[in-house]
């Protein structure tokens, strides 16, 4: 099976798995063949790598099955993995409208402040509200940004994680 | 009257921390705690546990009266605070000498002068000991601080009298950043400690945050035990600390050691407690007193090999620490501070269950640590894990030891500060010791245009979207097996393990 990867930074990387039976596997990258012995140390995302005799610590925890991390030797990298058919897939869903944002509290907590109004227009990571948690005020941005249509919170409410706060239109195109 | 059973009003790695250094000196220990914490270390390590109920601080670990009683019904004769909490509230150190136990830290009336701000620098002047020039009185409301502000020139720092832990201050760059930046301080001093006074300091730039541990008894003997330099910190919020100080020679160390003695000396100090200036280009300025022992206070302990926690007990029986003066930095150590949070995500606190967890090991490696495997990271307390502290004969030794542990390491369930850590002390300006307090905020800014990992080897990032890959094979292969379509050759795997040890 063919992997599209995508790093955070922006990186991708074609790898292909080839199996040989039982664990063995070939394993190519961005065309470029390589050796490939790796184990499951635990069946807890644990692995041990010994790619072209060079061996590494693995641990990786899933999202879901395509949104992955990664670490290595203390560095951790984000990841995004489409196989063949899911790219496909993704390739025809891709093609609608601009999606509008939901913005969500990442962390149970209290709503300090709210400093947006239905109609205010914000452009991305602009400051939404101040969640208060664990003894510390932080700031709830959004991402990409847009028109506010909704505030689903007030000053003095307890949150849970992944309650919505704040949703947005589509900034409108100019 | 010495101490001989002492209960720990705290949690957590700090907690862990107290009780081993009373068994180290053969000291009973009682544990209190809140019903998130049932299953916590600082529970299964102690001695004699007592439930103080609630999941929240206010519900459980502040509930002064209530752990007084426990002290009591248990047999404590001391109760060390620790920090956060109860450990610089006057009132409940008054509460546990009233109850005839002994408190494992200082007098009130020392907290008090010290913890209120305004009367620390009115202290401080008198006696002799430089302070950042600013404010001597609070400021009444936003335009108050503006017009005091607009003498002073900007930059300025407003700070919360009551202030402490990073919560409460702001940098305000521009007058008409000071509305908002005095509502919010002010708020958040109000919310944290009760009271929302505020006051205005000149911005001292790009200072470094170095401060001097000392040790005082109760016959008036007080004895420093140098510098940590804690200059790698965000928000207020230090990362990674190391002692000593590469810009502190000798002769500062002595002059920056009186100054923080007499500043003990100037408050009738008695026990374990930080003095903290800014230094900057040779000159220092006392900053505030913590009156309390320090999250840092580990590798003061390496460099200068000595236990703060024991003597602060025994400071408590009335010992004297006269014999513990004059010593001098052996080697050097670094603190990386293991907090449960996302530096990609602006430090968010990181919730979960912690899965995975691989300590490091081998020469040099302290760790502090109240995390076990399947401990719930919960938003009811502070977000730091553990404290991996690396000792070195000299500081490249210390550095490396610490990159070799952040490499060991690894938490599963919630995300860290390790990895920028890592990136951090792999960095030109920490090698060269070239940093100050703004630093990592600095640092994290350019980080954010390639993210975290950019500083690994350039092919790190491609090995782990080769082990993604194979990850998602294996995952895909183990349903298919599950679900009936394919059978393992379990022979040719093994066959392959044995090839592949031979090849090594």
């Amino acid at each position: 099976m063919k992997y599209f990867i995508e790093s955070k930074s922006g990186r991708t990387f074609e790898v292909e798995v080839t199996e040989l039976g039982g664990e063995a596997m070939s394993v190519t990258i961005d065309g470029r063949e390589i050796s490939a012995d790796f184990i499951d140390v635990d069946r807890r995302g644990q692995y041990a790598a010994v790619l072209d005799w060079r061996s590494f610590a693995a641990s990786i925890e899933e999202t879901d099955e395509q949104h992955l991390a990664v670490n290595i030797a203390g560095e951790s990298f984000m990841m995004t993995a489409f196989d063949e058919r899911e790219r496909a897939a993704q390739a025809v869903a891709g093609q609608g409208p601009p999606k509008a944002e939901l913005i969500k509290a990442s962390m149970p907590g209290l709503i300090i402040s709210i400093s947006v109004a239905v109609g205010d227009e914000l452009s991305a990571e602009a400051s939404v509200a101040v969640l208060e948690a664990m003894k510390m005020q932080n700031e709830v941005c959004c991402q990409g940004g847009g028109v506010v249509v909704e505030v689903l919170v007030a000053v003095g409410d307890n949150v849970d994680a992944n309650q919505p706060l704040v949703r947005l239109a589509p900034p409108e195109e100019s | 009257m010495a101490v001989r059973k002492v209960l720990i009003a705290n949690r957590g790695e700090i907690a862990v921390r107290i009780q081993r250094s009373c068994r180290d000196i053969g000291i009973e220990t009682v544990a209190v705690y809140s019903d998130a914490d049932r299953n916590a270390l600082h529970v299964r390590y102690a001695n004699q546990a007592f439930p103080l109920g609630g999941n929240t601080p206010a519900e459980s670990y502040l509930r002064g009266d209530l752990i007084i009683q426990i002290a009591k019904q248990s047999g404590a004769d001391a109760i060390h605070p620790g920090f956060g909490f109860l450990a610089e509230n006057g009132k409940f150190a008054n509460d546990v000498i009233a109850a005839g136990l002994q408190f494992i830290g200082p007098s009130a009336s020392a907290m008090a002068t010290m913890g209120d701000k305004l009367a620390a620098r009115a202290a401080m002047i008198k006696a002799g000991v430089p302070v950042v020039p600013g404010s001597l009185e609070a400021v009444a409301n936003a335009d108050e601080a503006r017009k005091q502000a607009d003498e002073m020139g900007y930059p300025v720092m407003l700070k919360a009298s009551a202030g402490g832990g990073g919560k409460g201050i702001r940098v305000v760059h521009a007058a008409d950043e000071i509305e908002s930046a005095f509502k919010t301080a002010s708020g958040e001093a109000q919310s944290a400690f009760g009271d929302g006074r505020m006051y205005i300091e000149k911005f001292i730039v790009k200072p470094r945050h170095i401060e001097i541990q000392i040790l005082a008894d109760r016959h008036g003997n007080v004895v420093h035990f140098g510098e940590r330099e804690c200059s790698i910190q965000r928000r207020h919020q230090k990362l990674i600390e190391e002692a000593p100080s590469v810009v502190i020679d000798q002769d500062t160390r002595e002059a920056m050691g009186n100054a923080a003695v007499e500043a003990a000396r100037a408050v009738n100090y008695e026990s374990a407690g930080t003095v903290e200036f800014l230094w900057s280009r040779g000159k220092f300025y006392f900053l505030e007193m913590n009156t309390r022992i320090q999250v840092e206070h580990g590798i003061t302990e390496e460099v200068y090999n000595v236990d703060l926690i024991a003597q602060m007990i025994k400071v408590a029986g009335g010992e004297k620490v006269d014999h513990l003066a004059g010593r001098h930095p052996r080697g050097h150590a670094i603190e990386v501070r293991l907090n449960a949070e996302d530096p990609e995500n602006n430090f968010m606190p990181s919730l979960g269950v912690v899965d995975n967890l691989r300590w490091p090991g081998g020469p040099g490696v302290r760790i502090d640590s109240g995390v076990y495997p399947s401990m719930e990271v919960t938003p009811y307390y502070d977000s730091m894990l553990a404290k991996l502290i690396a000792y070195g004969s000299n500081r490249q030794e210390a550095r490396r030891r610490m990159l070799r542990m952040l490499q060991e390491l690894h938490v599963g369930g919630v995300k860290t500060s390790a990895g920028i850590a890592l990136n951090v002390l792999q960095s030109e300006e920490f090698i060269e010791g070239n940093y100050d307090t703004g630093f990592l905020e600095r640092y994290m800014e350019e980080e954010r245009h390639h993210g975290i990992g950019e500083e690994a080897p350039d092919d790190l990032e491609e090995i782990a979207a080769i082990v993604v890959a194979m990850h998602r094979q294996r995952a895909g292969k183990r349903r298919a097996v599950s679900s009936g379509e394919g059978v393992a050759d379990s022979w040719v795997s093994a066959a392959r393990r044995e090839q592949h040890s031979r090849g090594n």
